[in-house]
């Protein structure tokens, strides 16, 4: 039975809005604390460590996103554990999001001249020392920007986790559109939705950036 | 008892060999200037001193720790030899303040209100106890490289490495940080100084190294070693800075 595109259709779509920023959000906070773990290891100065985080990155910048969701949904169940959509979205895109934010991040590390870390080693400071009082605190108001930039990108690309199940915007609108057959409006307000979160995102990161350009 | 034991270190870039064989010490109180034409080897040598360049041969004393051995507390030794850059580096986010009281507060767990003290205490001796508040960025070059000095100051140390702390400074503001140093040499500071600034080595040094190709080509009292010299690559080189 094909029905009419309604005001209801348009309020579960904004509703649905709530788990792409809920995704989001997850993917952020547990792609950044991973993340920050391995651009850290990424930095420190022991070549074998150095190596395993470069591996790290590579292999899950070198493969689609959209492979790594398929892995974490039917992966686990091959071995016989049942996992909820939502947890292998969480999971795949925290992982997704850690590869991109410690290699943005290692970029703003080393960005700090090394003489930086020279003069703070000659005054008897420790690694950690030196990342927590002169390094990271530099790096982090150059960091700002990429990251509020990467974080549309993940915006964007948590409507991928439609494809296993994940009921987000792009999914309810699949739902919407096969009811109504109405793609191109369906799909032109769900677009519209993303830009309404995506745009604001990016002048946050365009003013930032000119802040700092401003800032000490 | 020497301060500091150079025992015929080699330090190598790769396939590049650029000190080689280089003996001498330092006694207490001693002003040494280090001279020589660029890419002699003068500011490794330095670097190798307080362990930032590790070495391929030979050993380095500080009184009695080994600097290059990987047993050694490189942190405990740089509390007691300091170094100032050519390109002061100091830290931008920090005021002045901070970037004084940060390491005695971080490496010597000192106290927040003893360490202000200090650093006032090693401000008024570079001059510059009215920008304690200052960021680095509000200091001119001269500044900003007494603070680097003050700075290096606060962590007591024994001994400071100086590496032509004037050679990025306009000719006009030279002057106030050789006035700092001068000052330091009379409070009998041991130091060690790569420097272009003939006339204040010799004013102010007691000894002089010159440096050639990676070795000690000619070392000596000051008068000796800037009167006299024994070798025609320092009459050459001394002929090359005086005009
Ligand atoms: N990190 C490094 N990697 C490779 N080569 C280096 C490095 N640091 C210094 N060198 C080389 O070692 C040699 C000696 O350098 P050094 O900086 O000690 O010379 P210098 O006497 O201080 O010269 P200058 O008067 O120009 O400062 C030079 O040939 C230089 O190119
Ligand atoms: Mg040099």
């Amino acid at each position: 039975m094909i029905r009419d595109l309604t005001w209801l259709d348009f309020a579960y779509l904004v509703y649905a809005m709530r788990w792409t920023i809920a995704l989001t959000a997850l993917a952020l906070v547990g792609g950044g604390l991973l993340g920050f773990v391995v651009a850290m290891l990424r930095v420190v100065p022991l070549a074998p460590v150095r190596w395993l985080a470069v591996g790290y990155i590579q292999a899950l910048q070198g493969t689609p996103l959209l492979a790594q969701l398929f892995v974490f949904y039917f992966g686990f169940a091959i071995f016989g554990y049942r996992v909820q959509p939502w947890v292998a979205a969480t999971a795949a895109f925290s992982i997704y999001a850690s590869a991109f934010l410690a290699e943005i991040w290692r970029g703003c590390v080393q960005a700090i001249p090394r003489t930086q870390w020279e003069a703070s080693a000659a005054l008897g400071l420790s690694f950690g020392e030196q990342l927590r009082h002169i390094i990271l605190p530099q790096a982090v108001r150059i960091a700002i920007p990429p990251t509020v930039g990467f974080l549309v990108q993940l915006v964007k690309n948590t409507s991928l986790a439609a494809v296993i199940g994940f009921i987000e915007l792009t999914r309810e609108a699949q739902i919407t559109t096969a009811a109504t057959f109405k793609p191109f409006a369906v799909y032109g307000i769900a677009a519209g939705l993303y830009f309404c979160i995506c745009f604001p995102l990016s002048e946050l990161s365009q003013r930032l950036e000119r802040r700092l350009r401003v800032a000490r | 008892m020497s301060l500091v034991r150079i025992e015929n270190i080699t330090k190598r870039f790769g396939p590049l060999t650029v000190l080689d064989g280089v003996s001498t010490t330092v006694e207490p109180g001693e002003i040494i200037a280090v001279i020589g034409r660029s890419g002699s080897g003068k500011s490794t040598l330095l670097r190798c001193i307080n362990g930032l360049e590790p070495i391929q041969g030979g050993r380095i004393w500080f009184e009695d720790q080994l600097v290059n051995d990987p047993a050694t507390d490189l942190r405990r030794l740089r509390q007691q030899v300091g170094i100032v850059f050519q390109s002061y580096n100091l830290f931008p986010h920090l005021s002045v303040e901070r970037n004084i009281t940060l390491a005695p507060t971080v490496v010597k767990k000192m106290a927040a209100g003893d360490a202000r003290g200090l650093a006032l205490d090693v401000l008024k001796r570079v001059g510059l106890e009215d920008k304690i508040a200052a960021y680095p960025d509000q200091l001119s070059g001269g500044q900003q490289q007494r603070v680097a000095i003050a700075r290096s100051l606060a962590m007591q140390p024994k001994m400071m490495l100086f590496d032509e702390i004037t050679s990025a400074l306009d000719p006009e503001l030279i002057g106030e940080v050789l006035r700092v140093l001068e000052a330091m040499a009379k409070s009998g500071m041991t130091m060690m100084l790569v420097t272009h600034e003939m006339g204040f080595a010799r004013n102010v040094a007691s000894r002089i190294i010159f440096m050639h190709q990676g070795k000690i080509w000619e070392e000596g009292p000051t008068a000796k070693v800037l009167g006299s010299p024994a070798t025609p690559e320092l009459v050459s080189f001394l002929g090359s800075v005086l005009h």
